[in-house]
């Protein structure tokens, strides 16, 4: 017997809902694979006693090359994941406690450097597309957003010598119109961060024996010295993006 | 003015006050990025423009859109133009009062571009298209199918109570025709400013 043409549209309907809702309404984080460093150290050993605190000074962020605010809560994440270490006897933010005279301390900058690509030119010709075609392109038309990270950290010790570490890892969330949330730009910030975060942990932990409190005595003075300059301005990454800068007029001779 | 659109006016009305006054409290600079997304519901009153001779009929009536809505692109262009794009889709509902008591019901997928503003203030525009049927066909000269589109654009204004919710005021024009698949199809057209609330999340 033959199925009605009623039915069977009715059917194809019915399919196609299906396939849209199920497929239309996923979302995929995928984050780009850093080849894996040789780590010949096993785990490094410290003493309670030699273990020194770590001081943040300043976390330094950039968005796609322009400065941003630092946020109390990546502050919060770095402190963190540099306390599961286990080489610093506490760590804390130069803003809640500043050093003890003559304590041997070290002393950490932090450059954030965050690069978003939301592709927001494929984004709006897709969306264009898909609400022509009546929602029906949704399974078809994936949306992408792209997110990057490079982290330079440096570590000062007590004594003035300076180690640096950097990591870098990227990331994109894939989505189908339906299946877009806020928090999932949120998931992949956190995965990709979280992943910069391990690999500088990593090489923090190979130089166990240079942060170890009896690796190097304190200055003798006492007296820290900073340089003190001014800032440079970086240019900006696209050349299309001018920024005026405005100096004094030389002197008289 | 009727009883009920006089009723409708009081509810909405005291609807608006209660909103404001229970939300005067929040914090009401709106975070839109992608993959927020609008839930709203607009009321207006269609208002018959007859552009060309030809056109007679002067359809009016209240129209209510639930609408949907999702933010696909973080805030995009340059100075005053920039804002977020989105991609939604509402249903139209349009009782006809004049020339006779009939109804309209369509769903329209739509692209709208809401500007940054000035926080809390947005400014929006957005276009619509899609499929429409309406029992006004075929007792005016203007349109003979029951089954027809509907084009609509427009602009409005967003003032957010809270970072999650917002009153809009806007206006649109509608344009509604059978895309040439039976005639006569003069078409109709009309004005529609409308008001509304949306919830952000």
């Amino acid at each position: 017997m033959n199925a009605s043409p009623t039915l069977r549209g009715l059917t194809l309907a019915c399919c196609g809902l299906i396939l849209t809702a199920t497929s239309g309404c996923s979302h995929w984080i995928e984050m780009m694979t850093l080849p894996a460093q040789p780590d010949n150290r096993g785990a490094q050993m410290i003493a309670g006693d030699e273990q020194v605190p770590l001081i943040l000074d300043r976390i330094h962020t950039t968005r796609n090359g322009s400065p941003q605010n630092s946020s109390a809560e990546t502050e919060q994440r770095i402190l963190s994941s540099l306390a599961d270490i286990g080489l610093f006897s506490h760590l804390t933010s130069i803003n809640t406690s500043p050093p003890a005279h003559g304590e041997k301390t070290v002393r950490a900058r932090l450059l954030f450097d965050e690069a978003v690509d939301p592709h927001a030119g494929g984004a709006a010709w897709k969306g264009i597309i898909i609400g022509a075609s009546m929602y029906l392109l949704t399974p078809f038309l994936p949306f992408e957003y792209d997110y990057a990270a490079h982290l330079s950290l440096e570590l000062e010790r007590w004594d003035g010598q300076i180690k640096r570490y950097e990591s870098q890892s990227a990331g994109t969330v894939r989505y189908h119109l339906f299946g877009a949330t806020t928090i999932m730009v949120d998931e992949l910030k956190g995965h990709v961060t979280e992943s910069c975060l391990t690999e500088l942990a990593r090489q923090i932990a190979n130089d166990t024996v240079f942060f170890s409190a009896n690796s190097a005595p304190l200055s003798e003075s006492g007296i820290r010295s900073v340089s003190v300059k001014p800032r440079t301005m970086r240019p900006p990454a696209s050349a299309s993006a001018a920024i005026s800068i405005s100096a004094p007029a030389p002197a008289e001779p | 003015m009727t009883r009920s659109s006089l009723a409708a006016l009081i509810t909405f009305a005291a609807a608006f006050s209660s909103l404001s006054i229970a939300c005067e409290a929040g914090e009401t600079v709106p975070h839109l990025t992608v993959g927020t997304q609008e839930i709203g519901l607009s009321a207006g009153y269609l208002l018959s423009n007859r552009l060309t001779d030809q056109h007679s009929t002067k359809q009016s009536g209240p129209a209510i859109m639930p609408s949907w809505a999702m933010v696909l692109t973080d805030p995009i262009g340059w100075r005053w133009l920039r804002g977020h794009l989105m991609l939604g889709a509402e249903i139209v509902y349009i009782q006809f009062q004049e020339p006779e008591l009939t109804h309209g019901v369509g769903f329209t997928p739509k692209i709208k571009w809401m500007f940054e503003g000035t926080g809390r203030l947005k400014p929006y525009v957005e276009f619509a298209g899609g499929p429409f049927y309406t029992d006004l066909a075929g007792r005016i000269p203007e349109e003979s199918a029951r089954f027809n589109f509907i084009l609509t654009a427009g602009g409005g204004l967003s003032w957010f109570f809270t970072s999650q919710l917002s009153f809009n005021v806007g206006y649109r024009f509608h344009h509604i025709s059978n895309a040439g698949t039976r005639y006569p199809n003069l078409g109709l057209n009309a004005s529609l400013p409308f008001g509304g609330f949306s919830f952000y999340f």
